[in-house]
């Protein structure tokens, strides 16, 4: 019994983690119909940033500032020099583009770091673990990335809904020409969901690193199961990133549990299902 | 009459709340010119739409010489003989003009899957694919690439993909948007001449051209039939001038 | 005059290509011949690709499935039914990749640009994951080793194929017969149906095209081809192993078809021999030769769209052939 209350703690953590990364892949398709492949480069440069800091400043904290700034700027960058030139020309282009980003970013990392996994430790006062359910325990460091990314969702959620800038988003999201029209700098709009977006993308990847470990890999793994996360909440879609990120999540623990080396099968199975009823995802617009 | 050409059987349709349409009835016989006019909005190329598939209707139905194509499929529907033209020019840009037509002639005689021929040397589909271009007098361009092409002979373009398929019923969509009076003149006399014997609906905002061609006109209002009939019946109708010009 | 003097000067250059390409296997070491082997097999799976890319505008992340498809099927035919004819058993493997086709094409060709490039890619990680955990069927990650039947013509004799020199023209005219087919393919009318229907899918349909029905027609000769490609490549490697049915494939194509050009016919040809031609100098410089494939890639997408053919096609020649086949991006 205690094993599927940890499992299913376990699945909602990962679900919120997925949904810290995958938010900011689904808001940037939404408000500006840019399919970024390299935002899982940003998530993997994230945690590899925040490393090569730590050896400077030991305090987790202060990496987990510093680098998704970093993250962000160079989003920015990309954004404004690279995806700008190859947008108008449509999705493709802009995919072949940030997949050649992507792929470009994990073999510098394996260049430049190395290979093998990086050790990156969590803050010291989330290390251990805490008593659970009687004889058990349940690490401390798992309820803070529960927490956190909760925190963090939350605060997204605040911001669009109950800001005038989130209110500008969702209106540019609906009709950006319009918004344009009526006077704001959409593209200094769209330039900073975008560096905001990446650097949501590095805080994802630094709180996933004390946990999961950093390696050159870990953006195509969380790009795969993000992928299945916004085929199934609609490209575009929060609340349906949100829905079905926990959705994932839970499949992807108890996939563990039940069937380890097929995983994967189950996430699949989702998937081809949502896609045989409601192509668009379950709360995506209709093509 | 006997059983209509196409028979639209109180056909509603609304758009997210926003009703289009409301209950259109309207039976065009076989080998009728019939025109369909009314201010913007009130919901014509919605109307064809619904004929040749592209949307279903919210309720009602549609059938074709009997045949209930309510729910068929877009390429069903053209395969029954029924071809539309558009308001915005709307062909294959990159492709030749004779490319243009020859896919509407591959189609015609159920090619599409011909894996056994060279197409450029098939002499049928070709003769066929330039008789139609010289029949919209299309010749002098048939391999510049239809991007390229000027307005006016876009329009013949359109014409020609219409016509191609040798369909039963032709469903025009304001054939002569844009064009200026003489243009104008030449679209009629080419479509009167290339549309002997089918039946054809019109969508149009220019009377002359209406008049013209029509033996019968619909006028449509904010989704409504307002009234159906003759020229001279709709030249006299008070309720059209009050539609158009509004109330004094 | 001039005209007449640069049409035979073509086919000369054409006839010399060709004859020096006939003599590969005299003329070159067996390491040299091995890469211009690999360039002929991974030639014609981007061709494959090319079809679906270009000619349906269609973009696959997953096509290294019917790669890896064509691969073990080939290996378990094989290692399990020996004495099948060796043509005989590389057309199951190619009718086995179209039949996958067809079950893969009806979920992913619903679906457009991104979603379709992602489905693709999630079928084909699904596929590699079979492969991997099924290890007493395809060896899992260990992969297996296979026998090279030898080929046995009906009315000649066997032709062994330990001989390298042999395996090289079997291979050759093999490839060269589906580049070849492609080639006239595209002549037909049900080609000119897939363009038609990339070119404006709604006219197209309101002509009588089933837009859906015409895809996975392309989609499953799309397959056909690259499962040929890789079971030639298992006839060639004597090896199958998940490495033929992972990302890093399915990856590799698009990046040889875009490097090459898709624009021409024989662009993704081109780009398959420049990728491994330049990835075997690279790594005997480095150890960085994705890093650098990458950056090209990157720089073609950029600056070059039409790839590197585009260097070689003139503006002129772009205007004057209408045709299907010369139709740039």
């Amino acid at each position: 019994m205690e094993i599927y209350i940890s499992q299913a703690i376990h699945g909602i953590t990962y679900g919120m983690l997925l949904f810290l990364v995958a938010s900011g892949f689904t808001l940037v398709f939404g408000l500006m119909n840019i399919l970024n492949v390299a935002h899982f480069a940003f998530y993997m440069l994230g945690a590899y940033f925040a490393y090569t800091i730590s050896h400077y400043v030991g305090n987790f904290w202060v990496c987990l500032v510093v680098s998704p700034i970093m993250v962000g700027v160079l989003g920015l960058l990309t954004e404004r020099f690279l995806i700008r030139k190859v947008h108008k020309e449509g999705h493709e282009p802009e995919l072949l583009l940030t997949f050649g980003l992507f792929f470009i970013s994990v073999e510098a990392v394996s260049i430049i770091w190395g290979p093998a996994s990086i050790p990156l430790q969590g803050p010291e006062i989330f290390e251990g673990v805490v008593p659970f359910l009687g004889r058990k325990t349940f690490p401390l460091y798992r309820l803070f990335i529960l927490g956190f990314s909760f925190f963090v969702a939350l605060g997204m959620a605040v911001m669009l809904f109950c800001t005038r800038i989130g209110i500008l988003i969702r209106a540019t999201v609906a009709d950006a020409d319009m918004v344009n029209a009526l006077g704001t700098n959409t593209q200094a709009l769209f330039t900073g969901v975008f560096a905001i977006g990446s650097a949501l993308a590095g805080i994802g990847g630094i709180i996933v690193a004390p946990f999961l470990s950093a390696h050159p890999a870990m953006g195509m793994d969380m790009l795969l199961d993000c992928f299945v996360v916004v085929i199934v909440g609609g490209f575009g879609s929060l609340r349906g990133a949100f829905l079905s990120s926990l959705m994932i999540g839970t499949l992807h623990s108890f996939g563990v549990l039940l069937i380890p080396r097929l995983a994967m099968v189950f996430q699949f199975l989702l998937m081809a299902v949502v896609l045989s009823i409601r192509p668009t995802g379950l709360f995506g617009e209709k093509e | 009459m006997k059983t209509a050409a196409l028979k639209i059987e109180k056909v509603s349709k609304s758009f997210s709340g926003l009703q289009i349409l409301d209950r259109i009835d309207i039976d065009i016989c076989k080998g009728e010119r019939h025109a369909i006019i009314g201010p913007n909005g009130a919901g014509k190329s919605t109307l064809f739409n619904i004929i040749t598939g592209l949307h279903r209707p919210s309720s009602g139905r549609l059938f074709f010489f009997g045949n209930d194509i309510t729910r068929k499929s877009i390429h069903k529907i053209a395969r029954l003989g029924i071809c539309r033209s558009f308001q915005i020019i709307n062909v294959f840009p990159e492709m030749s003009v004779l490319e243009n037509v020859r896919n509407a002639i591959v189609s015609k005689f159920d090619r599409r899957f011909n894996w056994l021929s060279f197409l450029n040397s098939d002499e049928k589909i070709n003769k066929e694919a330039n008789r139609i271009l010289d029949l919209c007098e299309l010749g002098d361009v048939k391999n510049s690439p239809a991007s390229q092409l000027s307005y006016g002979l876009q329009r013949k373009l359109e014409l020609a993909l219409v016509i191609a398929p040798d369909p039963i019923l032709i469903l025009l969509d304001e054939p002569t948007a844009g064009l200026n009076v003489e243009e104008t003149r030449d679209a009629i006399k080419l479509i009167r001449q290339v549309t002997e014997g089918k039946t054809l609906v019109i969508i149009e905002h220019d009377m002359e051209v209406v008049f013209s061609l029509a033996d019968r006109i619909t006028v449509l209002n904010f989704g409504k039939i307002l009234v159906t009939g003759t020229p001279d019946q709709i030249r006299m109708s008070k309720e059209v001038k009050d539609a158009y010009l509004g109330r004094e | 005059m001039n005209f007449r003097s640069c049409f035979k000067l073509k086919y000369f250059i054409i006839a010399g290509l060709t004859l020096i390409v006939l003599i590969f296997p005299l003329i070159l070491s067996p390491f040299r011949l091995n890469l211009a082997i690999e360039m002929l097999i991974f030639s014609l799976f981007a061709t494959s690709f090319n079809l679906l890319y270009r000619y349906s505008g269609l973009l696959p992340f997953g096509h290294g499935a019917f790669f890896g498809i064509g691969g073990y099927v080939t290996a378990l035919l094989f290692n399990h039914l020996a004495h099948i004819p060796l043509l005989l058993t590389l057309s199951i493997a190619a009718i086995a990749g179209l039949v996958a086709g067809v079950f893969i094409g009806l979920f992913c060709i619903r679906l457009k640009g991104a979603y379709f490039a992602f489905i693709s890619l999630a079928f084909q990680m699904f596929l590699y994951t079979l492969a991997f955990s099924w290890r007493t069927l395809t060896g899992g990650d260990d992969g297996m080793g296979v026998t090279r039947p030898d080929l046995d013509l009906p009315f000649l004799s066997k032709i062994s194929m330990m001989d390298e020199g042999n395996i090289y023209w079997f291979i050759l005219v093999i490839v060269i017969l589906g580049i070849v087919a492609c080639y006239f393919f595209l002549e037909t009318p049900i080609a000119n149906s897939i363009v038609c229907v990339r070119e404006n899918e709604i006219r197209a349909s309101f002509l009588g095209y089933d837009p859906f029905l015409t895809k996975l027609v392309n989609f499953s000769l799309a397959s056909f081809l690259a499962a040929l490609s890789g079971s030639l490549f298992v006839f060639f490697e004597k090896f199958i192993g998940t490495s033929s049915m992972n990302l890093d494939m399915s990856l590799t194509v698009v990046l040889m078809t875009v490097i090459g050009g898709s624009g021409h016919f024989l662009g993704p040809a081109l780009g398959a021999s420049l990728y491994i031609l330049v990835q075997d100098w690279i790594s005997n410089l480095t150890d960085r030769s994705w890093l650098i494939m990458g950056i090209l890639f990157v720089f073609v997408v950029l600056y070059l769209r039409g790839g590197v053919i585009s260097l070689f096609q003139s503006e002129k020649m772009g205007k004057i052939r209408l045709l299907i086949r010369g139709r740039g991006n």
